[in-house]
């Protein structure tokens, strides 16, 4: 057995807590088929106990699984043993919720019971894949953001372990309700019809199975193991096809039957794209010596092996520029409107990701919520001030509308100035022999 | 042979140089002492050995293995005990044993008489039900070792193994290391008391500033530290003691320590050549300060030649 899956079973899975967990759960549902009042039928209560042993309960556990290590200091022996990253994610993430697994399966049986009885065996087996899916996919989102947050070294285990809950928590209701919604509607993806819950379950074991691999490549960076760039690459390019697949949201300044389908297609994979450089720019722990490492492999010529070890925020950031670069050449080959503030926007996401560097160089771990801090005045207090004093024209200088060459050029002079702050904040972050200090983890 | 070899290490936290350019090489088969102040660097030494931290320039290799290209499999080489150890209190003594060794990739039928081995090899072997949580510190010291000795590793660093325990305790930790040694295990052990490093020690490096004192490890001698004071100025006083074929740590006109082996046959040997060559000898004793004042003479030669520099 895998030895992580077995310590995990001896810690959590122990008699009492079994039977404990079974004895309450035989008498919750004896209760409800005894005396159902409103909603407390014994259907319904095992569907709610479900979603607290698998989601609300099975996400803190998962997050516990990496987080306890550290706040135990077992974590170190953990890195040194010998066990495969990807035995160790599994071991954590179905063995540190073993308990919460045990619970959830009891009560699987009352909750699918009814679905057979009146939609028959094809929509029991549905909604059963529906339910472990979003249990698994919730703990392991759980289990990948903490895998992140201990990037971070916020410190900070109680308010760790609370996003991650979150995080998981969110995913998996987020995807029972698009999918619950689906009914039979159709939905048109890349120019084909299909059932729209269909869809989400297939989308929702997608991106589990990402989910997992997220994990994996996660635990292997905490175990030493170079990951290299590829496999975030294949994920951004995934996430860029699955989102261009849509179509485009009617926005106020855009007419969407004006642009070429070609063009929409780029504009939803760089709206992807966006999200994630973001996304990452603020999880990613941005660290000032390994930056300025990466800085003097470019110097010294080493373009690969600078690649290799480039960051997801870098790789998302490299990505969206590209994609948003080739959107606003063939915008302005067909004589588009989207070219200019395309352009604009992408200097605002260098200026962005840049202040993201910066603070983090600046105010270390809380540097990143200092960066939110100043992106929110820059994208919503400053044009909202300026906006009130009718100083229209300089609303280009925070956002990509209206669409001007001012703006443009504007956008990407913040972006030039922000980068080479950030850049002169991580070489002034060079240590001198007399600060040597002896910081253990 | 040497079972590491640290070549211009250098590693940096934000803001901070931990270590500043650290070469070193570690015999095999050998205890190493790593010393020196709070903040020097010794366990961002001990986290680089382990590949546990990816330095900022030079290299660790462990058996000829570069940290940074084969993280794994040093891992698996090596045992680490580090100075603020976690273990699963909830866990029996054999079970956390039976996970080490199960985690170090012992197959599962050879995991039982790994623990038990590993278990009576600390003095264990009578406690393999009681919960971790239950154990003294002491105990929960020695099973910290089992867990970083199971697997028989080449190599076990040791950070701070000495700390909190009682003089029983202490001396039990010094036995256990050297039976590790003799047994082929090459161990690299930090602490702060000196005075315990020579029962086991066969190297000193002293780590001050992230950098190693005097640039390279000092031989600690097996033996006795005796100091020598005259109560008449005699220039001659360490090449006398030298030609005795004594080890001699520092000498004056006025004073020597020396290291000599061998017991008070040896000794009252010694006494007796000074008097007959004429020494007006008024101190004759052992020193059991001797570590610190090699310890101390580095660390300020070290700040003497900080302070010299440009």
């Amino acid at each position: 057995m895998n030895p992580e899956l077995q310590r995990n079973l001896w810690l959590e899975a122990t008699p009492f807590r079994l039977a404990l967990i079974a004895g309450l759960l035989m008498l919750v549902f004896l209760a409800t088929s005894v005396a159902p009042m409103g909603l407390a039928t014994r259907s319904g209560a095992a569907r709610t106990l479900y979603w607290f042993f698998a989601v609300l309960w099975g996400t803190r556990s998962a997050a516990l699984s990496v987080v306890a290590e550290i706040r135990e200091r077992t974590w170190d022996g953990q890195k040194l043993s010998a066990i495969a990253p990807w035995q160790m994610v599994w071991g954590k993430l179905f063995g540190a919720t073993a308990a919460n697994w045990f619970g959830a399966l009891l009560c699987l049986p009352f909750v699918l019971l009814p679905v057979w009885q009146n939609q028959g065996l094809a929509a029991t087996l549905t909604y059963g894949i529906i339910l472990l899916s979003l249990g698994v996919f919730a703990q392991a989102i759980a289990l990948l953001s903490s895998l992140v947050l201990i990037r971070r070294n916020t410190g900070n285990w109680r308010l760790d372990i609370f996003l991650c809950q979150v995080a998981g928590i969110c995913a998996a209701f987020a995807y029972y309700t698009l999918w619950e919604r689906g009914g039979s509607q159709t939905l048109n993806w890349w120019g084909h019809a299909f059932n729209l819950s269909s869809f989400h379950l297939v989308s929702l074991l997608v991106f589990l199975a990402w989910a997992l691999v997220g994990c994996w490549r996660a635990m292997r960076a905490e175990l030493r193991v170079a990951n290299g760039p590829y496999v975030w690459l294949a994920y951004l390019a995934y996430l860029s096809f699955y989102n261009a697949g849509f179509q485009l949201p009617v926005g106020r300044h855009w007419d969407i039957a004006a642009l070429y389908p070609g063009e929409v297609k780029l504009v939803l994979a760089e709206i992807a794209l966006l999200a994630s450089a973001y996304g990452m720019a603020f999880l990613e722990p941005k660290d000032p010596v390994r930056l300025r490492w990466l800085g003097e492999q470019l110097r010294a010529g080493q373009f690969y092996k600078a690649f290799l070890a480039a960051d997801a925020w870098m790789l998302s950031y490299g990505a969206a520029l590209l994609v948003g670069l080739l959107l606003a050449v063939v915008s302005a080959a067909l004589a588009q409107p989207l070219a200019l503030p395309v352009l604009a926007m992408l200097g605002f996401l260098t200026r962005d990701v840049a202040i993201f560097v910066l603070m983090r160089s600046i105010a270390g771990a809380k540097g990143d919520f200092a960066a939110l801090a100043v992106l929110g005045a820059l994208y919503l207090l400053l044009p909202m001030i300026f906006g009130g004093v009718h100083s229209g024209a300089w609303i280009s200088m925070f956002l990509p509308f209206p669409p001007s060459s001012l703006g443009v050029l504007l956008a990407w002079a913040q972006g030039a100035v922000c980068a080479v702050w950030a850049a002169r904040s991580i070489a002034r972050d060079q240590p001198t022999a007399k600060d040597a200090v002896d910081q253990s983890q | 042979m040497m079972m590491i070899e640290i070549r211009d290490l250098v590693f940096e936290y934000p803001g901070h140089r931990a270590l500043c350019g650290v070469s070193l090489s570690i015999a095999a088969g050998s205890i190493t002492a790593l010393v020196g102040p709070n903040g020097a660097g010794k366990t961002t030494l001990l986290r680089c050995m382990a590949a546990l931290e990816t330095p900022y320039a030079g290299h660790v290799a462990i058996e000829g293995l570069d940290t940074r290209d084969a993280p794994r499999a040093i891992h698996a080489r090596l045992g680490y005990l580090p100075d603020f150890f976690g273990l699963y209190d909830a866990l029996s003594v054999r079970r956390c044993l039976h996970y080490a060794a199960r985690a170090h990739g012992i197959a599962p039928h050879e995991a039982a008489g790994a623990a038990q081995a590993a278990a009576a090899r600390v003095g264990l072997a009578d406690r393999m039900e009681q919960a971790a949580g239950a154990l003294s510190r002491g105990l929960r010291q020695r099973l910290a070792i089992a867990q970083a000795i199971v697997h028989r590793p080449a190599v076990l660093l040791l950070d701070e193994p000495a700390a909190g325990l009682d003089p029983q305790a202490r001396r039990d930790l010094s036995e256990l290391l050297l039976s590790l040694r003799a047994g082929g295990m090459t161990l690299v052990v930090s602490s702060h008391i000196l005075a315990e490093l020579e029962d086991y020690s066969d190297r000193m490096v002293i780590v001050d500033h992230g950098r190693i004192a005097g640039g390279q490890s000092i031989a600690l001698k097996a033996g006795t530290h005796l100091r020598i004071r005259l109560a008449a100025a005699r220039g001659d006083l360490k090449d006398f003691l030298s030609g005795q074929g004594l080890t001699v740590a520092e000498a004056s006109a006025d004073h020597a320590l020396v290291t000599m082996a061998g017991g008070p046959p040896q000794k009252a040997a010694l006494l007796a050549a000074l008097i007959q060559a004429g020494f007006a000898v008024m101190e004759f004793s052992e020193d059991t300060r001797a570590l610190e004042d090699v310890y101390f003479e580095q660390v300020k030669s070290q700040v003497e030649s900080k302070g010299a520099a440009p």
